[in-house]
C-alpha cells in the first residue's frame, strides 16, 4: 500500500495550486458568484491551454493520457480554490461519458473541442421531483420519423445556461430501469427553454425545459433503453469528483483556522491555547483526515478500474456531511470574524451546502450501503 | 498511489488468519470472552503463535520477529481481536519500546520471550492519584547501587495476574525540578517478594488489578533507559507505534451480525424504518476509520513522517474508538428490549454476547489513554499553543 502521490501526481497538484492561487484569488471567486455566466471563459481557455480539462483523456483526442487520480487531485485544488466554472460538469459529465459509451463517431466529434475548452458540457438529469431514482424520471423522448423527440422538464441542471451541450437522461420506456436513454442534445436546439436558479453556492444551476426539442437518433450516447446503468455509473464516478472538490473545501478551512487560533489573542493567550478550541480543531482534522483517505482510495479504485459504487456511497456520505461538520467547526474556531460576508469561510460554508445535496446527499448514499448490505429500501 | 496490501502483507493475513481458523478452538474465545485473562487455553495458543513467529511480525527475526512492516502489525491484531484470540498483548507493545530504549542484554532477555508466547509483560503505569496525568506516579524506588527498592501502588493493571513481568512506571527523584524529569522505568519479576495482585472488576465484568509493591527488590540491570529518564521510555511507547486504527474485521463482523438479525427478526418496516439507514450509517463510519488507520498506517511504514498537522495514525484511533463506542449503543437499540438480558438468562440473545460488549465499551475509551488525552496530544502536534 503506497497512499501517496506519485511524482506526477504531486507536479499536478503543485502546478495547479500555484496557478489557482495566482489566477484564482477569492475576488475572482466573489466576482463570478455575481456574474450571470458564472465563469471566466478567458480562465477556462488558460486551463483549457495548460491540459487540465484533457488531462485525463487519451492523447488520441488531444489529452493528456493521466489517471483518475491525477485529476482527483487537480479538482482537490478546485475545491480549494473555490474555482469557478464548469470543469467538474464538462469532464465528468461529458466528456468521460462520451469516452465510456461514445462510438469512435462521437468521441471524435466532441472530445478534441471538449478538451480544447472550446465546447461545455452538463448533464440534464433530475426533475422537479428531485433524486436520483430511475422512476424520477420523466422527461420524454419519443421516436418520430428517425429523430426523437423531447419533452418535460429538468431541474437543478449545472452550468445549464452556458453549456453547450448536454447529456439529456430520458424516458425511453416505461420499463422503469430499462426504458431510459441518453441523448447528446445541442443546447442551442430549438425548443430549449434555459431558466438560472440562484442557489445557495450561487453555481448557477438551471431549470431546463424541453418543449419538443427535436434530437437525432444518432446522438443517442450508449444503447437505447438501457442507459440507467450507464447513468449510475456516471453519477458514481461524478459523486468521487465531488468529494475530491469537497475535500479541497474541507483542507482549505482547516488551513485557515489553525493559524488563525494560534494568532488570536482572548483572554491575553491565543485562542488555540484553550480546550474547548482545541477540540474543535482535532475533530476538524479527523473528519480531513477521514475524507482524504476514503476518497483517494475510491479515486484510485477508478483509477485502476476497480469497482467503486460502493466506495461512491461510502465516501460521498462521509464528506457529505463531513464538510458542513468542517465549515461548522471552522467557523466556531473563528467566532464573529468568520461570519461576515466578506470572509472566506462563508464562500466554503455555501459550497458545502451545495456539495453536499450535488449527486446525492449523504442519506440517500447510505440508503445505497444499506440496500448493499442487504437491507430493503424503498 | 497504491491502496492494496503488498503481496508479502497479504501472505502473511493469509497465514495468520488460516492459522487462527484452526487453532483459536472455542475454550481460547471463551477465555477471551470472559474478560478474566489469558487463561490457559490462550496461553497454549499464544505459545503456538509464538512458534509459528506470529506474534511479534514487526521485530528483527533475531528476536523472534519476522522483519515485517507495521501493517502486518496491524493485520496480526485485526485477525486476532476478529477470532477472539486473547488481547491486548501488552508484552509486544511494551517490546518496540524495548527495541528503541532497551540495552542490548534486556532485549535478549525479555524479546525472544515475548515474541515466542513464553511471558507476558504488564503495563504498570496508572497509580490511584496518577492517570492521565501519568507523571505524578509516586511509587517509589530507591537507588541503593546494585538494585533499588520499591515501594508504592499501581491500579488497574490489566493481566498483571497474568503476566510474568511488570513494565513499571517509578518515581527516583521526589525532588526533580519538573515532575516528569524524576521518573524511571523498570521491567520488574511479577514473581518477587513483596509484591501483592488483587484483583479489582469493572462494571463490564473484566478483571483488572491493583498492585502493591511493598519493599520490592529489583537488580539495577532491570532499569530499562536511564535513571530519571523515564519520560523518555513513556513517550516512545506513545510516538514509537506508526500504526493507525488500522483494520476493523471484528467491527464489521458485528455489523453483519446485526443486519443479518435484523433481517430475520425485524421485518416490521414501521416500526424499524430507521435500522437500515443507522447500520449503512455505522458501516461508513468504520469504512472510513478502517481506510483512514491503514493509509497512516502505510504513509508510517513508507517513512513519511510529516503528515499533515503531524497527526499520524491519531485521527484514525479517535475515529475507530468513538465508532466503536456508537456501535454497541446501536447495537442494544436494535435488539430493543432483548438487549438488556443478560448472559444465561431465558430469551437472551445471541447469548448476552452484546450487553456484555456494551458493559465494557466505556473501557474502550478511556484505557490506554482516554480519547480527551489524545485530542490533547494531537493538539499538541498540531502545534496549538500551550498555556
Amino acid at each position: 500500500m503506497d497512499p501517496r502521490l506519485s511524482e506526477e501526481e504531486e507536479m499536478v497538484r503543485r502546478s495547479a495550486l500555484d496557478f489557482l492561487t495566482e489566477k484564482c484569488p477569492k475576488t475572482l471567486v466573489r466576482e463570478m458568484e455575481k456574474d450571470e455566466k458564472g465563469y471566466s471563459p478567458e480562465l477556462w481557455k488558460e486551463i483549457a491551454d495548460l491540459g487540465w480539462i484533457g488531462l485525463v483523456f487519451p492523447e488520441k483526442y488531444g489529452g493528456g493520457g493521466m489517471d483518475f487520480v491525477s485529476l482527483a487531485v487537480l479538482l482537490e485544488e478546485m475545491g480549494r480554490a473555490c474555482f469557478p466554472g464548469p470543469f467538474l460538469y464538462t469532464v465528468l459529465l461529458g466528456g468521460l461519458p462520451i469516452l465510456d459509451l461514445g462510438s469512435e463517431e462521437q468521441k471524435q466529434e466532441y472530445l478534441p473541442d471538449i478538451i480544447s475548452g472550446k465546447t461545455i458540457f452538463t448533464m440534464a438529469l433530475t426533475e422537479p421531483i428531485g433524486g436520483y431514482t430511475a422512476a424520477s424520471i420523466k422527461v420524454k423522448a419519443t421516436e418520430s420519423g428517425g429523430d426523437y423527440i423531447i419533452n418535460g422538464t429538468k431541474l437543478f441542471v449545472p452550468a445549464a445556461s452556458i453549456a453547450d451541450y448536454m447529456l439529456c437522461i430520458a424516458r425511453t420506456d416505461d420499463d422503469i430501469e430499462k426504458g431510459i436513454t441518453i441523448f447528446i442534445v445541442d443546447a442551442k436546439s430549438p425548443g430549449v427553454g434555459i431558466t438560472v436558479l440562484d442557489t445557495v453556492a450561487k453555481d448557477k444551476l438551471g431549470e431546463v425545459v424541453f418543449d419538443k426539442v427535436k434530437v437525432p437518433a444518432k446522438n443517442i450516447l450508449g444503447k437505447l433503453n438501457l442507459g440507467w446503468g450507464e447513468v449510475q455509473k456516471i453519477i458514481d464516478r461524478a459523486a468521487i469528483a465531488k468529494c475530491c472538490e469537497s475535500l479541497g473545501g474541507m483542507q482549505a478551512v482547516l488551513d485557515m483556522t489553525i493559524p488563525y487560533v494560534k494568532e488570536r489573542i482572548q483572554f491575553d493567550v491565543p485562542v488555540g491555547v484553550f480546550q474547548a478550541v482545541q477540540h474543535h480543531c482535532v475533530y476538524m482534522l479527523i473528519e480531513v483526515e477521514g475524507a482524504r483517505a476514503s476518497t483517494y482510495e475510491a479515486a484510485w479504485r477508478v483509477s485502476t478500474g476497480r469497482p467503486y459504487s460502493i466506495e461512491a456511497a461510502m465516501t460521498k456520505a462521509w464528506v457529505s456531511d463531513g464538510y458542513n461538520r468542517v465549515v461548522a467547526l471552522g467557523t466556531q474556531a473563528h467566532g464573529g470574524v468568520s461570519i461576515m460576508e466578506d470572509h472566506d469561510l462563508p464562500l466554503y460554508f455555501r459550497r458545502a451546502k451545495a456539495a453536499e445535496l450535488a449527486f446525492g446527499d449523504a442519506r440517500l448514499h447510505r440508503k445505497t450501503v444499506a440496500s448493499e448490505l442487504g437491507f430493503e429500501v424503498a | 498511489m497504491d491502496f492494496e496490501l503488498t503481496p508479502e502483507e497479504k501472505a502473511f493475513q493469509k497465514e495468520i488468519h488460516e492459522f487462527l481458523d484452526e487453532h483459536c478452538n472455542e475454550h481460547v474465545v471463551a477465555e477471551t470472552l470472559s474478560l478474566q485473562g489469558a487463561g490457559p487455553y490462550s496461553k497454549e495458543l499464544l505459545r503456538k503463535m509464538g512458534a509459528q513467529r506470529l506474534l511479534a511480525p514487526r521485530w528483527p527475526v533475531e528476536y523472534g520477529g519476522r522483519n515485517l512492516s507495521a501493517m502486518c502489525e496491524v493485520i496480526k491484531v485485526d485477525e486476532i481481536t476478529s477470532h477472539h484470540a486473547p488481547f491486548p498483548l501488552d508484552g509486544v507493545e511494551i517490546g518496540n519500546s524495548l527495541l528503541m530504549v532497551g540495552s542490548e542484554e534486556q532485549k535478549k532477555k525479555f524479546l525472544p520471550g515475548v515474541a515466542s508466547g513464553e511471558i507476558d509483560i504488564a503495563l504498570g503505569y496508572t497509580e490511584p492519584d496518577a492517570g492521565s496525568d501519568v507523571a505524578s506516579v509516586q511509587l517509589y524506588a530507591e537507588d541503593r547501587g546494585d538494585h533499588f527498592v520499591l515501594n508504592g501502588q499501581k491500579i488497574y493493571n490489566s493481566e498483571a495476574h497474568v503476566c510474568e513481568y511488570h513494565w513499571l512506571l517509578t518515581r527516583t527523584d521526589r525532588n526533580a525540578e519538573k515532575k516528569h524529569r524524576g521518573l524511571s522505568m523498570f521491567i520488574v519479576d511479577l514473581e518477587s517478594p513483596g509484591i501483592t495482585i488483587r484483583p479489582l472488576i469493572t462494571s463490564g465484568g473484566l478483571r483488572t488489578n491493583e498492585v502493591f509493591y511493598e519493599d520490592v527488590k529489583v537488580p539495577r540491570e532491570n532499569l530499562v533507559g536511564e535513571k530519571n529518564g523515564g519520560w523518555k521510555v513513556i513517550m516512545s511507547a506513545l510516538y514509537g507505534g506508526v500504526a493507525g486504527g488500522g483494520m476493523a474485521t471484528g467491527t464489521k463482523n458485528v455489523i453483519k451480525k446485526l443486519i443479518k438479525y435484523a433481517l430475520e427478526e425485524k421485518q416490521d418496516l414501521d416500526e424499524n424504518q430507521w435500522i437500515p439507514e443507522i447500520m449503512a450509517d455505522l458501516w461508513v463510519k468504520t469504512h472510513v476509520a478502517e481506510i483512514t488507520g491503514m493509509r497512516a498506517t502505510a504513509l508510517g511504514v513508507l517513512g513519511v513522517t510529516n503528515q499533515q498537522y503531524g497527526g499520524g495514525g491519531a485521527p484514525s484511533r479517535l475515529l475507530a474508538s468513538e465508532s466503536r463506542r456508537v456501535l454497541y449503543n446501536t447495537a442494544m437499540q436494535i435488539l430493543g428490549p432483548y438487549s438488556q438480558l443478560s448472559k444465561g438468562s431465558k430469551y437472551a440473545l445471541f447469548d448476552g454476547e452484546i450487553l456484555k460488549e456494551y458493559l465494557d465499551a466505556p473501557r474502550l475509551t478511556i484505557v490506554h489513554g482516554s480519547v480527551e488525552i489524545q485530542k490533547l496530544n494531537l493538539a499538541r502536534a498540531m502545534g496549538l499553543p500551550r498555556r
